[in-house]
This record gives C-alpha cells, sequence and structure tokens, in this order.
C-alpha cells in the first residue's frame, strides 16, 4: 500500500507556472508524484445537480491544471513508502506560481469588470435565481411599517471529529475494476458520480464506506480526492491511501453558510405581516460543489422564506459569486441556518420597531395545524407551530424572565431572551425535492429477507454515520415482522451487497428508512403469516406474529416459533404458497414519500457580558416535532448534537480568510467550536404530530436544531443588549465584535450609563 | 524499513502487556499504536493536539498521543480503549457511555473514556461543572455532550454506591 499527500495551493489565486517533482522523486520511498497532466484521461468533474435555466454547469479537473483557485487547492499527489515520507516528498515538490489578484468580497465579485475566479465560465455568478408569488410590490407600497435588515451569516464547516479518507486499488483484470473504500455517507451516489470521471461502467467501481466518524453532510459532496486516489492506484499499480489531515479538512472540504442576507417585511400597524421578501447571496468560492451546488444554501434560503407565517405575497432572488475560497456545499441545516437568521431576526427588529412582543407578534401570523401550502407551493403535513413556540415560551419562563431582566439591568446586567420557530423540510424524496426547488428524482429502497434460521436481514443504500439506524431501522423490521430486534441485522455502505440508496443527508432517513422497511416487510410477513397459517391449520388471518413466534389468535398453545417458519418457508416443499415457492423470504421495496416537513421552536436565554462582549447560554430550549417518534433517545441525541452545531454558529465558528486570500483558520485552535463549557444542560421537548402524508407519521430530525438555535441565541443577544440600541448583522457573534458594537454605541452616546 | 532517519526499537507496556516495535523517532505515538501495534481503537482527530480524540492514558496520566512521540514512552505503560475490558465484555464508563447515548458516531469516544477514567481516578465524586471543566478538552460534534456528561455522572454514582456497599 502506498499513501497520499497532496501539494496544495498556498495562494488564493495563482497561475502554476511548472511543478517540479525531481527533488521529492529522489527522495528514498517516493515512488511517484503526478500532476493534473498525468490525469488527462480522467473526464472533467462537472457540477451538474440542480441544472436548469439561470444556473451555469462548472468544470473542473481534480488536480488544478493551470490556475489554482483557492488555499489549499490540489495541484499534485505524492505518493510513498509511508505517510511521513510522502509528506517530505510533498514538502520537495517545488511548484513555481505567479499570483493573481484574488476574488474575495462576494458582493463586488458580482460587478460587471470583476476579476472572474473561472474564465471558462465568462461570469462569477454561477446562478441567480428568482421567485414571487401574490403582490408583493403593492404590499410593500401599502404598509404601515416596512422592517429591512442585513445580516451576514458567517462560514462555518461540519469538521467532523473523524476527517475524510480514500483508500483505493484497481483490479487490472477482467476489464479492470476500482475497489474503493470512502468516508462518504452516499455510496450509491458517489458510485454513480465517480464512475464516468474514472471512465468506467458503475459495475466496476465498489464504494464501501463501513464506519464512518461523523459526516453532518460534509460527506456528501464529490471531492478531488475522490477521484485522483483511484486514478493514482491505476497509474501505480498499487493500492493508495489517503487520509485527510484537520487542515486540508478546514481549508478544502466544503465550506457553509455564508451568505449575505437582506430581509425585507411588510406589516400593518397592528402587526400583520403582509409581504417577505430575501435576497440572498452565497460568497460560493472557488468551485460549484458537486452534486448539489452551492444553491443547496442561497435557494433553499429563499424558497422556504413564509416557513411557519401565513404571509401569502413572498419573494426571493439568489445569487451565487464564485470567490477565491473553498467551495459551498452542504452541511447540517444548509442555507435554511441563514434564512432563518434573516427572517427572525427581521421578525424582531419588527417587533421593536412596533413596540410589540416578540411572541405574541409571531403567534398572530403563525399558520394553523392542519395541511397547509405555502406560497411557493410547498404542502406541510400538518405541524404544532403555535404550540411548539408557546412551549419554548413557557419553558423559559416568559413573563418571569422579563422581570428578572429588568432586575438584572438596574444591577448593569444584560440578560435577553430570543425565539426561534422554524420549518424543517425533511425525508427528502422527488416531491419535496420538486417543492423545494430542486428539479431532481430522490426515493430509496430496502431489502428484507427472513433467512432460513429466522434472522432477519436488512439491506438499504441510507447510511449511518452516528444517527444510530442500526437501531431505529432495526426496530422497525422488529415491530413490523413481530421478531425480536437483536435478531435483525442492518446491512448498509458498501454498493456490493446494499440495494441501490440515495445515502443519508437533509433528515431524510427515518422517512426514508421506515416507509421502505415498511413496504418490503410488510410482504415478508405476509408470506410468514401465510406459512404459519399452513403449519398451524389455521386461517392465516387468525395468525399473529409476536417476539419471533407466531400464533393462533385466542388458541392458547397453539404456536410455531419463526425459526421453523422460516425452515419451511425455503424448504417446505409444494406445501408453500406459490409466491413463496418462487421469492422465498426475500422481498425489496421501495418509498417515495410526499412532502413531509418537521417543526419546532428554539428558545435562547443568554447574559452578556458587556464589558468583554461574551456571551454565555443560560438556557437553550428545543421543541421538536418530528411526528411519530420512533426511538426517543436518538431524537433527543440528535437535537442535542444540532443544537450544540447552533452554539457554534452563533457565537464561535468562523473560517476566516485575510484581507489577501490567505486562509487563517487552518486548525482546532483557530476554528473553534463548542466543548463541554459552551453547551449547557439543554431544555427538551417532544410535540408528536404526526405526518398527513408518510409512512408510519414519521418526519425527520437530523438539522432542527441547527436550524433554530443560531436566530434564538441572535436574538437573544440582540434582546439583552436593546438599551445599547446595537444592531448585530453577523455571525459568529464573538466577544470582539460585539465589543466593537458596544464601543460604537458607548461612544455615540446611546448606551447607558456603565455601574 | 528504511527511512530518513532510520529506525529504533520502542519497548513499551501496553494495556499490561510488554511490546516491542520499530519506530522513527518522528513518529506519533498515535501511528505507533495504530499502525505499528494494530491498536486502531485510539483514534486521529486533529494531530494539532485540540480535539482529544486520541487521547490514552500514559502512566496513568491522560496524554495527546497526536503530540507524544512513540519514543518518548520508552519504557512506559500505556492504556488504551482495548485495554478497558476484556474482549465482548464493557467497563463500567463503556456501559455507562451507552446506557446514556453518550455517544453517536464514536471517534471521539475512545479520548473521552481515556479522559473519563482519568477524572474518576483523581476526583471520583466530581459536580457537574467539574466534568464539564475536565472534558473540556475532549470535543464532539454529534452528541451536544448531554449524554456524556449524565455518562460520568452515572459511574461516578455506581462507583460511590458500589464502595458503600463493600
Amino acid at each position: 500500500m502506498l499513501h497520499a499527500a497532496f501539494v496544495r495551493s498556498p495562494h488564493a489565486h495563482a497561475r502554476i507556472v511548472a511543478v517540479d517533482p525531481s527533488e521529492a522523486l529522489a527522495l528514498d520511498g517516493v515512488v511517484a508524484v503526478y500532476t493534473a497532466k498525468d490525469l488527462d484521461w480522467l473526464a472533467p468533474m462537472v457540477s451538474t445537480g440542480p441544472m436548469r435555466e439561470g444556473v451555469v454547469a462548472q468544470s473542473r479537473t481534480p488536480l488544478a491544471t493551470d490556475v489554482s483557485r483557492h488555499v489549499g487547492d490540489p495541484v499534485a499527489v505524492v505518493l510513498a513508502r509511508s505517510p511521513y515520507l510522502a509528506e517530505d516528498g510533498r514538502d520537495l515538490v517545488e511548484v513555481e506560481w505567479e499570483p493573481l489578484p484574488p476574488v474575495l468580497d462576494p458582493l463586488a465579485a458580482l460587478e460587471p469588470g470583476a476579476t472572474l475566479v473561472d474564465e471558462a465560465l465568462g461570469t462569477n455568478n454561477i446562478s441567480h435565481l428568482e421567485q414571487s408569488v401574490g403582490e408583493v410590490e403593492e404590499a410593500f407600497a401599502e404598509a404601515d411599517h416596512v422592517t429591512r435588515i442585513r445580516f451576514h451569516s458567517g462560514r462555518s464547516t461540519a469538521a467532523p471529529i473523524e476527517c475524510r479518507g480514500v483508500v483505493a486499488e484497481y483490479e487490472d483484470r477482467a476489464g479492470g475494476r476500482y475497489n474503493v473504500h470512502s468516508s462518504t455517507q452516499m455510496p450509491h451516489l458517489l458510485r454513480m458520480l465517480m464512475a464516468p470521471v474514472l471512465g468506467v461502467p458503475e459495475g466496476r467501481l465498489s464504494i464501501k464506506a463501513p464506519d464512518v466518524g461523523g459526516a453532518f453532510g460534509l460527506k456528501c459532496s464529490v471531492f478531488p480526492e475522490d477521484i485522483v486516489i483511484p486514478a493514482v492506484a491505476r497509474l501505480a499499480g498499487r493500492p493508495v491511501k489517503w487520509i485527510e489531515d484537520r487542515w486540508e479538512d478546514l481549508a478544502a472540504g466544503v465550506h457553509s453558510k455564508d451568505m449575505h442576507c437582506t430581509m425585507e417585511i411588510a406589516a400593518k400597524a397592528d402587526g400583520t405581516m403582509t409581504a417577505f421578501r430575501g435576497h440572498f447571496v452565497t460568497d460560493s468560492g472557488a468551485y460549484s460543489s458537486i452534486p448539489f451546488t452551492p444553491l443547496v444554501d442561497s435557494q433553499v434560503a429563499g424558497v422556504y422564506l413564509s416557513s411557519c407565517y401565513g404571509v401569502q405575497n413572498v419573494a426571493y432572488a439568489v445569487d451565487n459569486p464564485l470567490t477565491n475560497k473553498c467551495q459551498i456545499g452542504a452541511v447540517r441545516g444548509v442555507g435554511w441556518v441563514p434564512g432563518q437568521l434573516a427572517r427572525e431576526v427581521a421578525i424582531d427588529e419588527l417587533a421593536r420597531a412596533l413596540e410589540k412582543d416578540p411572541v405574541e407578534l409571531r403567534l398572530q401570523n403563525m399558520i394553523g395545524p392542519e395541511v397547509y401550502t405555502t406560497p411557493f407551493g410547498q404542502t406541510y403535513d400538518g405541524g404544532s407551530y403555535t404550540a411548539s413556540l408557546e412551549k419554548a415560551r413557557d419553558s423559559v419562563d416568559y413573563a418571569a424572565f422579563r422581570e428578572r431582566q429588568a432586575k438584572a439591568r438596574e444591577e448593569g446586567r444584560y440578560l435577553g431572551v430570543g425565539f426561534s420557530p422554524f420549518v424543517e423540510p425533511t425525508g427528502w424524496a422527488t416531491s419535496s425535492a420538486a417543492a423545494g426547488g430542486l428539479p431532481n428524482g430522490f426515493f430509496d429502497t430496502a431489502s428484507v429477507t427472513v433467512e432460513p434460521d429466522g434472522s432477519v436481514t436488512v439491506t438499504t443504500g441510507l447510511h449511518s454515520h452516528g444517527q444510530g439506524h442500526e437501531t431505529t431501522l432495526a426496530q422497525v423490521t422488529a415491530d413490523e415482522l413481530g421478531v425480536p430486534m437483536e435478531s435483525v441485522r442492518i446491512v448498509f455502505g458498501d454498493t456490493d451487497t446494499s440495494v441501490f440508496g440515495m445515502g443519508t443527508y437533509a433528515s431524510r432517513s427515518a422517512v426514508l428508512g421506515f416507509g421502505s422497511i415498511h413496504e418490503s416487510a410488510v410482504q415478508v410477513k405476509d408470506r410468514l403469516v401465510r406459512l404459519a397459517g399452513a403449519m398451524l391449520e389455521a386461517d392465516h388471518t387468525d395468525i399473529e406474529l409476536v417476539d419471533g413466534v407466531a400464533n393462533v389468535k385466542g388458541v392458547p398453545g397453539k404456536s410455531v416459533p419463526l425459526q421453523q417458519i422460516a425452515l419451511f418457508g425455503y424448504f417446505g416443499g409444494p406445501a408453500r404458497p406459490d409466491d413463496v415457492q418462487r421469492d422465498g423470504l426475500t422481498a425489496t421495496s421501495g418509498y417515495n414519500p410526499g412532502e413531509t416537513y418537521a417543526n419546532g421552536c428554539g428558545a435562547a436565554v443568554v447574559e452578556v457580558d458587556v464589558r468583554t462582549g461574551l456571551v454565555t447560554i443560560e438556557q437553550l430550549v428545543a421543541v421538536e416535532d418530528c411526528g411519530v417518534v420512533l426511538n426517543p433517545t436518538i431524537v433527543k441525541g440528535q437535537v442535542a448534537g444540532a443544537l450544540a452545531n447552533g452554539i457554534g454558529i452563533a457565537l464561535l465558528e468562523d473560517l476566516a480568510y485575510e484581507d489577501n486570500g490567505e486562509f487563517v483558520s487552518g486548525s482546532l485552535l483557530h476554528y473553534l467550536y463548542p466543548s463541554t463549557t459552551e453547551v449547557p444542560d439543554l431544555t427538551l421537548h417532544t410535540i408528536e404530530t404526526p405526518s398527513a402524508v408518510s409512512a408510519g407519521g414519521v418526519k425527520g430530525v437530523g438539522e432542527a436544531g441547527t436550524i433554530s438555535a443560531p436566530a434564538a441565541i441572535v436574538n437573544a443577544v440582540m434582546d439583552a443588549l436593546s438599551p445599547f440600541g446595537v444592531v448585530v448583522e453577523k455571525t459568529p457573534m464573538t466577544p470582539e465584535y460585539l465589543r466593537e458594537l458596544l464601543r460604537a454605541a458607548e461612544s455615540n452616546g446611546s448606551a447607558p450609563a456603565r455601574h | 524499513m528504511k527511512t530518513r532517519q532510520g529506525t529504533v526499537a520502542v519497548e513499551l507496556t501496553v494495556n499490561g502487556e510488554k511490546r516491542v516495535a520499530a519506530a522513527e523517532p518522528r513518529m506519533l505515538l498515535t501511528d505507533f499504536l495504530r499502525h505499528g501495534l494494530g491498536l486502531t481503537g485510539t483514534h486521529v482527530g486533529c494531530e494539532q493536539g485540540v480535539c482529544g480524540a486520541c487521547t490514552v492514558l500514559v502512566d496513568g496520566q491522560p496524554a495527546r498521543a497526536c503530540l507524544t512521540f512513540a519514543v518518548q514512552v520508552e519504557g512506559g505503560c500505556v492504556d488504551t480503549v482495548e485495554g478497558m475490558a476484556e474482549p465482548g465484555a464493557l467497563s463500567d464508563v463503556q456501559q455507562a457511555f451507552r446506557a446514556e447515548h453518550g455517544l453517536q458516531c464514536g471517534f471521539c469516544t475512545p479520548g473521552m473514556l481515556a479522559s473519563t477514567e482519568a477524572l474518576l481516578q483523581e476526583n471520583p465524586d466530581p459536580t457537574d461543572d467539574e466534568i464539564r471543566e475536565y472534558l473540556s478538552g475532549n470535543v464532539c460534534r454529534c452528541t451536544g455532550y448531554q449524554g456524556i456528561i449524565a455518562a460520568v455522572r452515572r459511574v461516578a454514582n455506581e462507583r460511590k454506591a458500589a464502595s458503600r456497599d463493600a
């Protein structure tokens, strides 16, 4: 096995004049150095995700050919006998660079005449979309009050504790075959997207992703390394292993949520909100990420803008300027987070302007719990919109808090509370994708087999990287079949052994997993009860399967264990039903549900130390309604982890570039995320509104906390600092940033006297 | 293996067993454990000493294996997650993490377990604040720490109850 290390650009934007590998190759233990020239037999990587009018496809080579476009852009790969030697070799590769002016300001990148990040495209703006429904202009013209805010949602990423990795070999026989171990969260889609670049049919590419140490959306992109490692394994004729280091993860994986938002609300004097209008500009980085493109942030901020409010006049525009930074891709909460920030911060601003209570103002404008179609055509499957907000309000003891807040202010202490009710599209399938503006099909399949000994094997194309599918999907199977959960094995993460599936992301697996397994298990169970009926000489409608034993209802003692039923099913001769003789005890079904939307509300109580700018979270509440809860422990775990991520986004996480494009957040010393001392004991509540459309009434849950928490925390900080009249316009709200705002307030006299 | 720096034999006690393997002087303890000795339970999250995933006990004290050279622990004792319980069994700390849903992807878990062992050695009955302070050098991206704090509290209580009963 050889080990790979990548030579990466230290420049934001530079022409690659020459690459000289001779010193590296002279080092004992270095086996090869490859550049883009050596990989010219590969097809380009093309971002073809949600293509339509207004969206430009971008093509790239996995190793930069003539120009590097961000710090960390790979330009060469060194193969050596150990990872240490590979890194030694990497340091000896001489690259001659000609630095070019970097494009760093996404708004300037949209101006005519701006330097182009990718000259082949002829523009920096790789997607401009807009949509308007109702009488938006009229509503703003007739409004008693218009609130307009700007908000910059900061640049963060997933940074799972386990970085990415690719191990690949090429078998040069029988037409050639790539075997790839990958840390992906979507094995089949990765195979589908890699195969044409490598120039092989999908059947000659196998992806194995057994255990993955956290992903959070980051690992559902296709990266240059996914292509380069199998390609160089083929060139070198030996297996090659690459394990990403943390600097590479932070500099050259995907970034997320860096969005410049403008949000406007038109309202009547009584607080009725009549129109929303948003403009969302994603600082898209140098490459359009594959497959989801930066629209995964900007567009979803726009298309779900009306959220849980009954506003009928809604418009948005999105732009995706390329810049010389790391690409923007899918990370937990995606563009819902900036969209939620923009809308909910604006609603609090409206409440302050109208001198209305922010909770009452929201309740006044909320939709009811029934099925509801939004102006942009999403059909919600019922939810606890007002009930969630009321529950969150009560959880922070709102009335008492206001008294406590007033008293604290007299002592020079600044407490604040903020709310953030949300709707989260979940269970990503064809209809929900279409409703979100992504014209692609999504479904999933599961195969359920009762083995001859009565144990159960389920294969799925979903993937688990911490969500506990081995538990919940086994539970679902066991419930449906009437077998002990311990007898069920869930198989995933291998394109050779699992049925085709779209993978796990976008809070989809509870819905798709439940549905596809349910559909399959129902068929297998039907066969089992007919077999048991034949064995027990009873009508199959009288058979019940409980805990791995078939009983005849109401006839104690008349029973047969599943093991015997299964054996009979496989080898019982002509006494078996025809379909069992033909199909055995395996059923494979797909599932493609209607639109499901989880909802809930976040609430934060914070204290801001106005001398230091430090925000302390006193209480963080999540009310979560993900429909019928499959496993309360796992739901709580998902919500808690997502909330911690939200705390990071609100207060800590910042992938920063210097004015020259240098990347300065390349370690976990600089890119901070919450530890045990930043995440308080969380207040978690559940409301169950069964989905009106999905099997079992299930909705997804993975991203909710990340969507709700940042806006709740920003609103709480703004509430705390309302005596200073400061306007928070970005995340993360670092102490430095808040002190800057407070200093300005102090110098212009709007701050209260110091105690 | 011929390398730039040459190799030396490193002898140490790992999980109570004497082990010897060759290492370059620059080889990190993480790589020595994982690739030299095949003990892949010690995880590598950042190689910057920040995330805590690689935490092992060196002579009973928690240490970042990613900031330690293998040669530095020559003659010493290293305890990794593999040594916490017999194969097929779980230690009380591991059992508590499982019971309290103190892990999701599990990547940070070996380091969390090592730090928890060290904490409870130093302070058998920590307050929640003390647990949070002690574990603040081990980051977890999945759980939001709720189950982790609860797991540590659970072990402390169980051990306290057991010693009362003894």
